[in-house]
């Protein structure tokens, strides 16, 4: 009986293992045809070459000659980063808020502020454009975050998150004496990490990938980002596609160490927020 | 919630019942100021009618103008058409991707997992980059089916509208189906592995097991990824604009496409797009509203 | 934590501030290194010795993102983003020229336009009024691999002054040949529907602005010259830019018939050098129907919000406008072809050019660039050719030309009501 079983089990560990290599492969192919392509240039890329090159070294010099892509590395590193940083501070603070301090007021509030969530970006650019350029903001990374910093998808996650927080713990510390904002630094964030971590990821990445908002708001060439920085390759009468595909590849590493640093606890946090 | 509250004498509930507000309305004041005034001010751009800044109050005039737009009609359509093919396909491809690495016996879990997310890395622009190259009619897809005889001549991926908009559909699975695994991954965790052992020894088959046990346990992820992909969806824009800049003809164009379109590549028409936007901000909250009452009722 | 949010924000903004600007420097938007940009500094160079006082601070933007640019700060009213200086395509010309009156500085009698090739000037112009310098030369050309025709027994003499019937003719001789596509387009046939348009000295619009597509006898008979290329099987149809250059540097397409700025990319396939020739393009067999015409190119414009514009239009006017050396030099390192008249004289234009087999190829298209039909460009051009675009699709997909162009007739008017 046994035995039989493992051979009725056996063919589907197999298909499994199939199934889950090809889309491995199909996921991890485009990937590497992007830095293969980061390798070769412009003709070998038209012409479909798949295997590495030795043209690195010369896009990279054609990168480095006018000297903005490492300005542009360190502005798009700078807005990402602070963006992150207040964007989960404040979206936090609110979403343990909500949880913690619920009443009906406050759920309707909540249900109206999804409402910005569903309108197109396009459609609100001009006139946030024309406030933001009255109140002096162009060119300025304050300019680049306001729009951002709160969001309702990352409220959202932080309130479903603080819902498993034990509200006793909160009882017990108001007890101790400790002020209410000393509790949601002390307690709350350590113990919510994971969701933190899961927010960093999601929060960096909109914020490394944006592109319409900082076009029009960070004008001047020193504020230059990476996503701007590489549309400027594909502007020219002749394209150079291996300089292209290598700043599309630089652009993708940050992403991956924030990945891989934080993968363990994306897992966690997740789970935290939608329970 | 509730027991705390009415443990706590009704003064102090107040008081911190204020200072709750305090915690909220930072995040409260940048959303009104960020969102809800450009919204307002759209609102009223969509009761205009005009050119560039030579606009007039005309009620609703561009509201009544849609039904008549052939573009607008093809750009609907085509949304929905990513909508209803792309969304269902790419959360069951996650869902059953997740079931398969939730089993911890599995050799090269992690491998697989990290595979499946790296899509996620690249960025939008990239991302459309590398796909538009893999299906150009002498791109890689094409060469490799020709080599095998499977057909004789290129198959025209991205001149044929509906090749165009499967493309464009495959893009985004790539792009996000390693995303929402994740989310369910994580979410799978969450349920204890021996509800999987009875199961099995009840005698039910991997497909029963996903059906009954995984699918309802998800409930709630799979609501939450649902609304998100939905609104993601209806206003996809970067693939479309890279990719085929909306054509052959309007074959792949969507609204957002279409509202970026007459702002800032065609004659500015803000009013337009103004109360096109609004058409897609009703349809999200009426979607994510039946997605909710759905996701609810069966819990 | 407060004082550290604080901190936050305060280095944010530390950050983010920009430096004053110096007050004669003119700050210019243009967008491709080897060309546009290359250009603009050379002019630079050229001005100091005039006027030393003003520097040229070229940045790097997008054609695209100029465009985005220009669209938000002109219609927010907040134009002090704004440069001194845009290249603007022509295409666009008239949009934003007419749907942002007073937003860019007319230069009548501050620039000697007797110099400039008409059918640039006419771009730019609006209520009689012209507001741009013009740059690059969009003049259209065929470029053919002169090997090709000479495999199915053809010379550059047969392609010259022919008609699209001709043309197909030989392009099956020389598929037949060479086993090679004829010519290559980008799908959807775009760049032919002004191209062609235009060489018979015919617009999307008439003489007061309204659209002229149903009854006009040059957009009629481009249609079914493209329905019939589309059916010949000679020409490759590329899916995106990177395909259609690859098409001809590969050589799977024996000719492309594009503004004359494709040479750039032609000239990459350094395999293929001595075996191309340059000729017109061919016409329309319609009465008026010419063998030029024009596609693409760029101006430069003068926002009025500027606060050096005299100086800008100076500075453009003294360079672009005024120097026959000047279009030598940036010919030679950029292969920026002028639409200055007078620049064809100078020597650089009258050297043999090696990759296409010592065809003085400069002074050929600059002899062309005199025939281009005078067409009036509208605001809405980019609307117009999307319809008819949309039109030939129908077509393609078994609809009369009639029918389609009579769709097409009142999508624009819809578009215009």
């Amino acid at each position: 009986m046994k035995k039989k079983r493992r051979l009725v089990i056996r063919p589907l560990r197999i298909l499994k293992h199939l199934i889950l290599i090809l889309v491995s492969f199909v996921s991890a192919f485009p990937f590497y045809w992007m830095v293969s392509a980061a390798t070769n240039n412009t003709a070998d890329i038209i012409l479909g070459h798949i295997a590495p090159g030795n043209y690195l070294l010369q896009n990279w010099r054609t990168l480095t000659e006018s000297g903005r892509i490492g300005p542009a590395f360190y502005n798009s590193v700078r807005n990402a980063v602070l963006l992150t940083i207040s964007s989960l501070f404040i979206s936090s603070m609110a979403g343990y808020g909500f949880v913690i301090f619920r009443d009906k007021w406050k759920n309707r509030v909540m249900g109206i502020l999804m409402l910005s969530m569903m309108i197109p970006p396009a459609a609100t650019l001009i006139p946030l454009f024309r406030m933001f350029s009255q109140m002096g903001l162009m060119n300025t990374v304050l300019g680049f975050m306001l729009p951002s910093v709160a969001t309702v998808f990352l409220i959202f996650m932080f309130r479903q998150a603080a819902q498993t927080f034990p509200q006793e713990i909160v009882q017990a510390a108001r007890i101790d004496g400790l002020g209410e904002f000393r509790i949601f630094l002390k307690m709350f964030i350590p113990v919510m990490r994971p969701t933190y971590a899961a927010a960093a990821i999601v929060t960096f990445m909109n914020a490394w990938n944006s592109y319409l908002w900082p076009l029009v708001i960070l004008q001047s060439p020193e504020q230059l980002t990476l996503p701007i920085y590489a549309g400027s390759f594909r502007g020219g009468y002749v394209l150079d596609y291996g300089a292209i595909m290598l700043v599309v590849t630089i652009s993708t590493i940050p992403m991956l160490i924030i990945f891989f640093t934080l993968q363990k606890s994306f897992v966690q946090g997740i789970l935290g927020s939608v329970k | 919630m509730t027991t705390h509250a009415a443990r706590k004498p009704a003064g102090l509930e107040r008081k911190t019942a204020r200072k709750g507000w305090l915690f909220i309305m930072p995040a409260v004041i940048l959303i009104v100021m960020m969102s809800f005034y450009p919204m307002v001010e759209a609102f009223l751009l969509s009761l205009q009618t005009g050119t560039g800044n030579n606009l007039t109050y005309k009620g609703f005039a561009n509201y009544e103008r849609l039904p008549k737009d052939n573009t607008y009609a093809a750009a609907l359509g085509n949304t929905f058409f990513y909508l209803i093919v792309q969304v269902p396909i790419m959360l069951l491809a996650a869902l059953v991707l997740a079931a398969m690495l939730n089993d911890r016996r599995l050799m090269f879990r992690g491998f697989y997992r990290t595979m499946i997310f790296l899509p996620v890395a690249t960025s939008l622009v990239s991302c459309s980059m590398i796909f538009l190259q893999l299906f150009t009619s002498n791109g890689l897809i094409n060469s490799l089916l020709l080599n095998w005889g499977w057909i004789t001549e290129p198959i025209p991926f991205l001149t044929n509208a509906v090749y165009a908009r499967i493309v464009i559909v495959v893009t985004m699975l790539w792009r996000w189906t390693g995303y929402n695994m994740v989310f369910y991954l994580a979410g799978l965790q969450n349920i204890d592995s021996q509800v999987y052992e009875a199961a099995r020894i009840d005698g039910a088959s991997a497909a029963q097991q996903f059906r009954k046990i995984t699918v309802p346990l998800l409930r709630p992820i799979i609501l939450f990824t649902t609304v998100l992909s939905t609104n993601g969806t209806l206003q996809l824009f970067d693939e479309v604009r890279i990719m085929t800049e909306g054509g052959p003809g309007t074959g792949t164009a969507t609204l957002s496409f279409y509202i970026y379109r007459i702002t800032f590549e065609r004659v500015p028409r803000f009013g337009y797009a103004a109360a096109m936007s609004f058409t897609i901000f009703v349809m999200v909250a009426v979607l994510a509203f039946i997605q909710m009452k759905v996701g609810e009722s069966k819990q | 934590m407060k004082k550290l949010f604080a901190l936050l924000l305060t280095l944010a903004l530390l950050l983010g501030a920009v430096g004053a600007l110096a007050e004669t420097t003119i700050t210019v938007w243009c967008w491709d290194p080897t060309f546009n940009i290359y250009a603009m500094n050379e002019a630079a160079k050229v001005y100091k010795e005039i006027n030393p006082d003003v520097t040229i601070k070229v940045e790097e933007v997008l054609s695209a993102d100029c465009e985005t640019r220009q669209t938000a700060a002109l219609s927010s009213g907040q134009t002090d983003s704004l440069p001194d200086i845009v290249l603007m395509q022509d295409n666009s010309g008239r949009r934003f020229l007419d749907t942002y009156p007073g937003a860019y500085f007319p230069m009548d009698g501050l620039v000697d336009y007797d110099n400039f090739a008409s059918y640039k000037i006419d771009k730019f112009t609006s209520d009689g009024k012209r507001y741009a310098v013009p740059f690059d030369n969009g003049v259209a050309a065929t470029f053919v691999r002169t090997d090709y025709l000479e495999q199915a027994g053809f010379t550059l003499a047969d392609l010259t002054d022919i008609t699209w019937d001709r043309f197909i003719e030989i392009g099956l001789k020389v598929k037949e040949a060479t086993g090679q596509f004829m010519l290559v387009t980008q799908a959807g046939y775009a760049d032919f529907v002004s191209m062609m348009t235009q060489s018979a000295d015919f617009w999307f619009f008439d003489e007061e602005g309204k659209p002229n597509i149903n009854n006009n006898p040059a957009v009629k008979a481009m249609v079914e010259t493209i329905v019939k290329l589309h059916n010949s099987g000679i020409v490759k149809e590329a899916v995106d830019w990177t395909e259609y250059i690859a098409s001809f540097n590969n050589g799977t397409a024996g000719s492309t018939i594009q503004g004359c700025w494709i040479i750039g990319s032609i000239v990459l396939a350094e395999d293929q050098a001595g075996k191309w020739g340059v000729t017109n393009i061919p016409r329309l067999d319609i009465e008026g129907g010419v063998n030029y015409s024009s596609q693409g190119g760029s101006s430069w414009v003068v926002p009025a919000s500027s606060k050096n514009k005299e100086i800008a239009v100076d500075f453009l006017s003294k360079t672009f406008g005024a120097s026959v050396d000047f279009y030598q030099t940036i010919l030679q390192s950029s292969g920026a072809i002028a639409t200055y008249l007078p620049a064809a004289g100078g020597p650089a234009y009258a050297e043999p050019h090696p990759f296409f087999g010592g065809q003085k190829v400069f002074e050929d298209l600059m002899s062309y660039s005199d025939k281009v039909p005078l067409v009036k460009y509208g605001v809405y051009n980019y609307e117009a050719r999307d319809e008819i675009v949309n039109a030939i699709e129908a077509v393609f997909n078994g609809a009369t030309v009639e029918a389609a162009l009579n769709d097409a007739q009142s999508a624009i008017e819809f578009i215009m009501e």
